[in-house]
């Protein structure tokens, strides 16, 4: 054998060596950062049951999904009615600026207004998307019961009492609010006629 | 599959040896063979159903839960099944008896233990399991009571009564009796460590990428060394 | 060669001197035999039980507090590994079994130090810092089989806290010391948890230590000649030689370690003990009670001695004599191989360490109780003989190099 084929065997060797040992490191690493990932039963936790017909005509409740808050309202048809007439006040009408805003089942222009299943059912994730703080709900028009926290022309919905974002009462954030976009929905189906889950 | 062949009998040789420490850590007492099979789904759900229709009457498995009999591809139950066993129990629950502690203790004496260990937790395991469940026999002396002698029992005098009726039961229902001994110890041997399947099937792509490493790590290292002496 | 970044790193680091010191320019015997890989197996099983600890430190609850059925939030969180957690069954049984793998190899490595002579001059300090360590892994070992609070976890705990409170005069406060209460409990589970998660780091800190004092005196060889480290007939360089004979050892060591954590994890009982798949329960003892089998040899000291007290002071002094057994031994001879008597004394003292950890897995009976009697008897003997050995032992003569 010569030098030269010598040394081709050893760095063949050596690379083999090499590359087994990364795969054997790369496979190493899948059940270690696996392990990091949510478990099989907070997985299975990873949806909530909830009956709407719990929430009062024109209240809100608020519920976890996946340890985080949600937003469930039960909106009067003269709520619904305040979301008429006010799209150019809207940074985003028709839910469409990211992913999280949209749903599935948002197909039709009524769907992208009301934002819901049943329209007088809103759910929607409880977090303001500017820093996550959780919005106040202010339902009825004008200053009367909000103060000055609201604006002379409120057409009511939820205002967040940590940097003075306001949504409208389908939870779409009104121009110049410091929240970029609507709050976040969350696929959801009517497995009952009241009884919902999220997830 | 060569390497695969290869590898189960380089596994099957180090199973016979540690078989016999297993025998040897089993207190020397020589119980009856388990024929289990915890890859196959017909006797796992056929132990399931023992074990719902007689083991819950007394005993829990609480580890594991009704969605989880779902779940394992070894069981592998639908929808309909797990909502029919749960009752009114969430999907997350485990298999909890109906059976209080107390009135346990007034019946038998003590608190059935959980089965959901039972396995590894016996000397002897499974086979200890099966032995057991078919060693309910009359009491020679006549100290221990019909139903609470088993000839497996550390002690003989055992607190369960004869859960699959064996004691004297007609000869024609025997072979029906031991099937349902074997299923139930497979679906207890099975839910003590639900992922060993998968346990045993990913061992054997290990050990073969680990002789492959090992083969290249041997002759890089002759290599290496030849230049020594 | 050098990169750039290399450079970069180097004008900081000094890099490149370390590493030529280390490895590239170290040297080591060329006649090391297979008996010199398990150091670095020994490395390797560190850094793994370490790594996979990490993990299962994630969700691994410390709390004796009760749930359903007689178990515990302790127990409940390990089983929530075993079944829920992705590849929790993985870490687990690769830590519980990493522990006996980890065992077996530092005594393999320790048996490989007293027949070549390691421990002698000038090695004394290596050996010195490596009983440190095996103290400090019968400790993280100790803390670590309670966690799961079983059975054995319990009445294991529960013996050996009583054993220390055995000592005369402090024994109850250092009983208290220990468990943080009047007996094992969720305060003990606690404590003991952390004292798990600390263990490791200082051996992995000795460890450190361990191997830096061989740099100076390099290492042994099976001849137990000293070597000139400069001449090329003698040492090859630590990289690649033997780092790649090291490779190939872990390697093949694995392929062991892997087979029995995917398919034989318990190990009948060895490896997890059969008592431990049942919750604990203060008011009942398991019939059997035995620590597990990397433990044994010392235990079985402790049982042969009627009075409890002379059998904690000799299983400490089966320890402690560890410590001066370099200065016991007074041949200027290292190796076993040219020591005939020293040879077969140090070969039955391997067999004898076997024969106590056997006696102190069974059950005890009249033969296990004379066995362990003897063999705790020699287990002295042993060490105490060393002194008076180079007075009659006739050494063959060395070899001038390798």
């Amino acid at each position: 054998m010569t030098d030269q084929t010598d040394h081709s065997r050893r760095n063949f060797l050596y690379v083999a060596a090499g590359g087994l040992g990364a795969v054997a490191g790369a496979a190493t690493a899948v059940p270690f950062l696996g392990s990091m990932l949510p478990a099989a039963d907070t997985l299975a936790a990873a949806t909530t049951e909830f009956d709407v017909a719990t929430v009062a005509v024109g209240q809100m409740v608020v519920i976890t999904w996946q340890g985080k808050p949600v937003f469930v309202t039960h909106r009067t048809p003269e709520l619904l009615a305040q979301l008429d007439g006010q799209d150019d006040q809207l940074k985003d009408p028709n839910s469409e600026s990211i992913e999280a805003v949209s749903a599935e089942w948002m197909k039709t222009a009524e769907q992208r207004k009301t934002r819901s299943i049943k329209p007088e059912y809103l759910i929607a994730i409880a977090s303001c998307t500017h820093l996550g703080c959780i919005p106040l709900y202010k339902p009825s028009k004008g200053r009367t019961e909000w103060g000055d926290s609201v604006p002379s022309d409120w057409q009511g919905g939820w205002h967040c009492p940590c940097h003075n974002s306001l949504y409208d009462l389908s939870a779409r954030v009104v121009k110049g609010s410091p929240a970029p976009d609507n709050l976040h929905v969350m696929p959801y189906k009517y497995t009952g006629d009241t009884t919902v889950v999220i997830g | 599959m060569k390497l695969k062949s290869i590898l189960l009998s380089a596994a099957a040789c180090v199973a016979m040896l540690t078989s016999g420490l297993a025998f040897a850590s089993g207190g020397g007492m020589v119980f009856k063979h388990a024929d289990t099979d915890v890859t196959s789904q017909a006797q796992l759900l056929r132990g399931l159903t023992v074990f719902t229709d007689t083991c819950m009457g007394c005993h829990s498995a609480k580890y594991i839960t009704y969605k989880g009999l779902m779940d394992y591809p070894e069981l592998g139950i639908s929808r309909a099944m797990a909502d029919e066993f749960r009752g009114d129990n969430a999907l997350s629950s485990g298999l909890h008896t109906e059976l209080a502690p107390e009135d346990a203790v007034e019946s038998y004496g003590k608190v059935p233990p959980d089965l959901s260990l039972v396995v590894p937790g016996r000397r002897g395991g499974v086979d200890y399991i099966y032995s057991l469940l078919t060693g309910y026999a009359h009491d020679e002396s006549g100290r221990v009571d019909d139903g609470n002698y088993n000839t497996y029992f550390p002690g003989n005098r055992t607190a369960m009564p004869d859960p699959l009726g064996w004691l004297d039961h007609d000869a024609e229902d025997t072979a029906e009796l031991e099937q349902q001994a074997h299923d139930v110890s497979a679906f207890l041997e099975f839910i003590a460590d639900p992922h060993q399947n998968t346990r045993r099937d990913l061992g054997v792509y290990v050990m073969g990428f680990l002789l492959l490493l090992t083969l290249v790590l041997f002759l890089l290292k002759r290599e290496v060394w030849k230049d020594v002496h | 060669m050098k990169t750039k970044l290399f450079a970069w790193v180097d004008r900081r680091t000094g890099a490149e001197a370390i590493i030529k010191s280390q490895l590239t320019e170290y040297p080591a015997p060329k006649n090391l035999n297979w008996m010199w890989v398990f150091g670095a197996i020994a490395m390797f099983v560190l850094i793994l039980q370490i790594v996979t600890g990490i993990f299962l430190a994630m969700y691994y609850k410390p709390s004796a507090e009760l749930t359903a059925g007689g178990f515990s939030v302790a127990f409940d969180s390990v089983e929530r590994i075993m079944r829920d957690v992705n590849f929790g069954w993985l870490l687990r049984y690769v830590h519980a079994v990493g522990a006996s793998m980890f065992f077996l190899v530092v005594y393999i490595h320790m048996g490989r130090g007293m027949y070549y002579g390691s421990y002698k001059e000038p090695r004394e300090l290596i050996w010195i810092m490596g009983v440190v360590i095996l103290l400090i892994m019968q400790g993280a070992a100790f803390f670590g089989y309670l966690l799961p609070w079983g059975q054995m976890s319990f009445w294991g705990a529960t013996v050996i806290t009583n054993l220390f409170g055995a000592v005369p005069v402090l024994g109850d406060l250092i009983g208290q010391l220990l468990m943080g209460g009047f007996s094992v409990g969720d305060p003990t589970l606690n404590r003991f948890f952390s004292l798990h998660y600390l263990f490791p780091l200082l051996l992995g800190a000795i460890g450190g230590g361990h191997m830096h004092a061989l740099h100076p005196v390099h290492s042994n060889n099976p001849d137990g000649i000293d070597l000139d480290q400069n001449d090329p007939k003698n040492v090859v360089m630590f990289h690649p030689y033997v780092t790649m004979k090291d490779a190939f050892a872990v390697s093949a060591f694995l392929m062991l370690y892997m087979y029995i954590v995917f398919f034989n994890p318990q190990m009948g009982g060895y490896f997890i003990e059969v008592d431990n798949y049942l919750p604990a329960d203060p008011l009942q003892t398991p019939a059997h009670i035995a620590p597990v089998w990397y433990l044994t040899p010392w235990y079985t000291i402790l049982r042969v001695f009627e009075v409890k007290l002379v059998g904690i002071a000799f299983m400490g002094a089966s320890l402690a004599i560890l410590f001066v057994y370099p200065f016991l031994d007074r041949s200027p001879v290292r190796s076993a191989r040219y020591r005939p008597v020293y040879q077969g004394m140090v070969i039955m003292f391997f067999i004898d360490v076997i024969v106590l950890g056997y006696c102190g897995h069974t059950t005890t009976t009249e033969a296990t109780k004379i066995a362990g009697t003897i063999a705790t008897f020699y287990y002295f003997a042993f060490f105490l003989a060393l002194p008076f050995l180079p007075k009659f032992e006739k050494t063959k003569a060395l070899p001038e190099g390798v």
